[in-house]
């Protein structure tokens, strides 16, 4: 039977006496993978992480890293051997050295033991510091602090690497980028990685997988279109944000119907009776503007996000619902217009609670 | 807990039974029977010791607080001529212990002294004796003590004023408020718990203070307890006397630590502050704020430094009479021996307390600090009875040779007696540098492979090196001025500037005590130029 690469098994995750997580259970398969966590601040993200570093102890489950036993209630393998990097959110560049020697410290790590994946020249220009190398930590801002110390944990080429919360102070003109070249060298280094965030579209894009932590549980953990397709509880379609839940009757196979949007189609990913009351999940993209249409909704309000406008709709039964239209489109709804909507409705995968 | 017990928790342990030891001794003492001497103290002069102490103090705690705090509203917030000289020469009076300043005013008003030479010179021979006034007694006693301490006062006030209040005066302005209305119901009520730490200071200073009291012949519990044992040779007396001394050094440290804790926040508030411009005063406004700052200045450093150095040109046989080098050699051995050693116990508590993060350690920490509020006195006199003790009780018992002489009047049991009384200087000087180390710096060294031990030493130790050198100099500061534990606990023909000065002042010999006292002030003043930048708090962001 092959081993996972990172096996945790029933740990409670505990700082200060308190547990912030209790009894997670998950697994990175493959060496190179990526996990993103992702759940509100002050759950217990970075608990996890702190844990997986060996900075806190466990006292129920384990953590195994390649087969290895790193932590369990009898065992714990300090920090400084397990090989783990772990860049925090805060700036933990050594405060009486350089930017240089701070990144360059990562590169002793392993000197020696391991052959070089990639060195100081390219991680430079990748995190594009090379005008603050000679620079102390107090003299430059939060976000290149964030990308030297990111440049640091990568140098080390670890075992696995934990990111927490790695751009949340780089200026968003330069996130996305910093992001593409993050997970490219990432891909390139074959190295392990968890990244903590609190935002859903870093985690779709960096992650192989993501684990949604809500009130002191793991309560999904899956690939990161299942999580936005398919969210499997109403606390994680709450806290995603990404739609909202209207009441409808199950009226068959393929179908259901609310008071308000009339019959609505599509795959059911989950059987219920016909004539049972759900939650429906209604996400933007499942309706589509129509002005023909005689299902007419009230705008409340519009937003634009550059390639595109959500719209939020008003129903007869005072439901608020987003529809997501492209900006190209060439008419605009004011708030208090009417807003047509295609029918029939039909969505690709029904999801219900 | 004996499964924590490590080197942290044992040099914390060691520290705090070492603090404790005084404390103990004093509260046991104070039961065994004393002489006849008691008696007929307890009826006549135990009423006076109180007294006096009272007296003296509440008198330093006006004068301290008047001069300190008007001086640091005038440099903090206005700028007149020389504002910027008076701002760090104000702490220049730190390097005149309370005993030297009450030499310079005995020199300077005495019969037949400076005041009276200068009069002769200018207006030629005459009877000005009667005319010049006397501050001897208790009114000597409060303004050494008062000119020597209110640095304490001016330079939490000033930071307090930098760091929180520099936004009130616009606050104030935008309300209307006039400066003076801005000042009282303002700036002082948000500085209050600044000040009352350094006036708590220089209550535990003036409570503790021998040498300017003794020089005085004013009878106060500290120069009670010292005389007792001294002179009557009752040290169950001393005890007792010491009890009732630490009653009220435990209230001032109480009130100090309670608004300490305060004080602290405004310090460290992030954001909010601003540092603005000063304001210009002119005309009448700017000569007064200069003349008010001259004057203070001018008393408390400048008029005992040239009175030392008017008597040690003017009596340069003493010069000689004197063994500079051999008293500038045992300053050095002590300095160096003593901050050895309380480095290294700071540091290992310090970072014990830092990676252990245990209750009870910093429980041990706390209390260990707490040896800077024990008079020194105090310390020196429970030391010998708690050292004559352990002798008598438990030395001998076991058939060992007698003690004794290892720790008393020994440069042993002098370093120890130090390291109880500074050990919070270099405990806390030490915990200010590591407050300046995010606790992350150290997980991200561990997460590159570094051990607790070479994070220690590649990490803590090049980052505190100017912490590490602040507490030296600090250290060094304390020991050149401190008088009474190296009066009591020093080996026989062992002398410091300290000791010199003092002896000779105690022989009637003021010209004789000018020489000790113009090194030690040059010395601890070269001492506070080096650090005036810690002190006065501008290295901080």
């Amino acid at each position: 039977m092959k081993n996972n690469y990172l096996e945790i098994k029933n740990v409670d995750f505990i700082i200060g006496g308190k547990t912030k997580v209790k009894n997670v259970s998950f697994t990175i398969e493959n060496e190179g993978e990526t996990l993103c966590i992702l759940g509100p601040s002050g759950i217990g993200k970075t608990t996890i992480l702190r844990t997986i570093a060996g900075l806190e102890k466990v006292n129920k489950g384990s953590i195994k890293l390649n087969g290895k036993l790193l932590s369990s209630k009898e065992k714990n393998v300090e920090p400084e051997d397990r090989n783990i990097s772990l860049a925090f959110q805060d700036n933990s560049l050594f405060p009486h050295y350089t930017v240089k020697k701070n990144i360059s410290l990562g590169a002793e790590r392993n000197k020696g033991k391991k052959k070089q994946k990639i060195n100081f020249k390219e991680i430079i220009k990748l995190f594009n510091i090379s005008k603050i190398l000679n620079k102390y930590p107090h003299e430059i801002s939060a976000g290149e602090a964030q990308r030297a110390s990111l440049a640091r944990s990568l140098l080390t080429q670890p075992d696995l690497l934990l990111l927490d919360e790695p751009l949340s102070n780089v200026d968003q003109s330069f996130k996305e980028e910093i992001q593409v070249r993050l997970k490219k060298i990432l891909s390139k280094l074959k190295i392990t990685t968890i990244i903590v965030t609190h935002d859903s579209y870093e985690a779709f894009y960096l992650g192989n997988k993501c684990a949604i932590i809500l009130d002191g549980q793991l309560k999904q953990f899956d690939d990161p279109y299942n999580v936005y397709h398919f969210p499997n509880s109403v606390e994680v379609v709450n806290f995603l944000n990404r739609g909202i839940l209207i009441p409808a009757k199950v009226t068959g196979e393929n179908s259901l119907e609310n008071k308000d949007l009339g019959i609505i189609k599509g795959n059911f990913i989950k059987h219920y009776p016909k004539g049972s009351n759900v939650q429906l999940l209604l996400q933007p993209e499942d309706l589509e503007h129509d002005d023909k249409s005689n299902l007419k909704l009230e705008v409340v309000d519009r937003k634009f996000r550059g390639t595109n406008f959500i719209y939020t709709l008003k129903t007869g039964s005072d439901l608020l619902i987003p529809v997501f239209v492209h900006s190209h489109h060439v008419h605009q709804h004011e708030v208090d217009e009417k807003f047509g909507i295609k029918r029939p409705i039909n969505i690709d995968h029904i999801v219900c609670f | 807990m004996f499964k924590n017990l490590n080197i942290w928790y044992i040099s914390s342990l060691l520290v705090s039974i070492g603090v404790l030891i005084p404390i103990i001794t004093v509260f046991f003492s104070f039961f065994e029977s004393t002489s006849d001497y008691y008696e007929i103290l307890k009826n006549t002069f135990l009423l006076e010791y109180i007294f006096n102490s009272g007296v003296l103090l509440i008198s330093v705690l006006i004068l301290t607080f008047l001069i300190g705090t008007i001086s640091a509203y005038l440099v903090s917030f206005y700028k007149f001529p020389f504002s910027d000289f008076f701002k760090w020469g104000l702490i220049l009076s730190f390097a005149v212990p309370p005993y030297i300043y009450a030499y310079s005013l005995t020199a300077f008003f005495e019969n037949y002294g400076t005041a009276f030479t200068i009069l002769t010179n200018l207006f030629g021979e005459g009877e000005y004796n009667k005319d010049i006034p006397k501050f001897d007694g208790l009114l000597g006693a409060i303004l050494s003590l008062s000119f020597s301490l209110f640095a304490y006062v001016y330079i939490l006030s000033r930071a307090s004023f930098l760091y929180q209040s520099q936004n009130l005066i616009e606050l104030g302005r935008s309300l209307g408020f006039s400066k003076f209305k801005s000042l009282y119901t303002l700036i002082l009520p948000a500085a209050r718990p600044a000040i009352v730490a350094g006036l708590s200071l220089v209550a535990m200073e003036t409570l503790a203070e021998f040498g300017a009291v003794d020089f005085f012949s004013i009878n106060t519990l500290t120069t009670g307890i010292y005389n007792s044992w001294i002179a009557f040779d009752d040290l169950a007396f001393s005890n007792r006397l010491s009890f009732f001394l630490l009653l009220f050094i435990f209230a001032l440290f109480i009130i100090e630590n309670l608004s300490r804790k305060r004080a602290k926040y405004h310090f460290n508030s992030k954001g909010g502050f601003k540092q603005k411009e000063k304001i210009n005063l002119s005309g009448k406004k700017s000569f007064l704020a200069f003349m008010f700052c001259s004057i203070i200045f001018f008393l408390s450093f400048l008029f005992p430094l040239s009175q030392m150095l008017y008597w040690t040109i003017k009596f340069p046989e003493n010069l000689f009479d004197i063994d500079i080098i051999t008293l500038t050699l045992n300053t050095i051995y002590l300095v160096i021996l003593s901050s050895f050693v309380l480095i290294i116990f700071s540091l290992v508590s310090n970072y014990g307390n830092r990676v252990s993060k245990n209750k009870i350690l910093n429980i041990l920490s706390t209390l260990s600090i707490s040896g800077y509020a024990i008079p020194g006195v105090i310390l020196a006199v429970a030391f010998i009875t708690f050292v004559a003790w352990f002798d008598e009780n438990i030395v001998k018992t076991l058939g060992f040779l007698s003690i004794k002489k290892v720790f008393i009047g020994s440069i042993l049991g002098l370093v120890l007696v130090y390291f109880v009384r500074f050990y919070s200087l270099a405990f806390n000087g030490i915990k200010s540098g590591y407050e300046k180390i995010n606790i992350s710096v150290d997980e991200s060294s561990y997460l590159l492979g570094y051990s607790k031990q070479k994070t220690f030493m590649n990490i803590h130790i090049p980052f505190l090196r100017n912490s590490l050198l602040f507490v030296v100099i600090l250290i060094s500061l304390e020991i050149i001025r401190e008088l009474p534990i190296t009066l009591i606990l020093r080996p026989f023909n062992f002398e410091t500037f300290a000791t010199t000065a003092y002896i000779s002042a105690s022989e009637d010999l003021l010209e004789a005590a000018a020489v000790p006292s113009l090194f030690l002030i040059l010395i601890a003043t070269i001492f506070i130029m080096l650090t005036s930048k810690y002190i006065l708090r501008e290295n901080e962001k």
